[in-house]
């Protein structure tokens, strides 16, 4: 029985025989945004290495927090709403651009300089 | 509603209690949670070409602060998308909850605004330097 907000039993779309996709579709989604914090962490080390290696420090972390929607792998029951996690990396973006901020304007003499 | 109520009714613990409606389908849970992560990552995208910008690029003859004026409102940019996509996820899970019509995204509009506005920074800045 198929109905729009009803969970799906059956049916010939893969993704209704096995939701299970969307959810590997999800922890990759989050492994690539843990890579991006990376990324900006490698280009701010550049600059500033205390800044950059605080940034860097964000991505395993992030990573860490993709892996809630991976540890549900083996449940069946609904994926609890992660409003938590996502509100905490949508903070963690403002500070890393905020500390991104600092170190464009300042470069080496940034707060979290090191010289 | 007044405006710090709204406010806090995009806190993650009036998110996760809010009861209205049923669960949605996990699908279009994790289909909602993967927009908010691409956001994410586009906001990431614009914080590292604001930096780099600013620290990789030459000074553009003439203009000293020629980088800066393209690089920071990027970076800043970075931030207010985050946040608003943030705002998104939470309009949209809302939404799915009840059936209601996806609400519209102001995410395309700000990226599309950001884009213009430093690429017409950009030719200003280019513009200045080639004429000295």
């Amino acid at each position: 029985m198929t109905t729009p907000q009803g969970r799906a039993q059956s049916g010939d779309d893969p993704e209704e025989r096995d939701p299970g996709l969307a959810r590997e579709r999800t922890s990759l989604a989050w492994t690539r945004t843990a890579i991006s914090f990376a990324a900006v962490g490698g280009v701010v080390l550049k600059e500033n290495v205390l800044t950059g290696l605080l940034v860097l420090a964000v991505a395993p972390v992030v990573w860490q927090l993709g892996r809630v929607s991976r540890s549900q792998a083996a449940r069946t029951d609904l994926p609890t709403v992660g409003a938590t996690r996502l509100f905490v990396i949508a903070l963690t973006i403002v500070a890393v651009s905020l500390l991104c901020f600092l170190v464009a304007i300042f470069g080496r003499a940034a707060p979290l300089g090191l010289r | 509603m007044s405006w710090s109520r709204r406010l806090a009714t995009l806190l993650p613990r009036a998110v996760e209690r809010d009861d209205g409606g049923t669960e949605p389908d996990p699908r279009f849970t994790f289909a909602n949670e993967r927009t908010f992560l691409a956001w994410s990552r586009t906001a990431l995208a614009l914080v590292v070409a604001g930096l780099g910008i600013v620290q990789l690029l030459p000074p553009f003859p003439g203009v000293p602060v020629g980088r800066h004026l393209l690089g920071l409102p990027l970076i800043a940019l970075g931030a207010v998308l985050a946040v608003a996509a943030y705002v998104e996820w939470v309009r949209s899970q809302r939404a799915l909850r009840r059936g209601d019509p996806l609400p519209n995204s102001v995410l395309p509009w700000i990226l599309a605004a950001t884009v213009t506005g430093i690429a017409i920074i950009a030719a200003i800045v280019l513009l200045i330097s080639a004429l000295r």
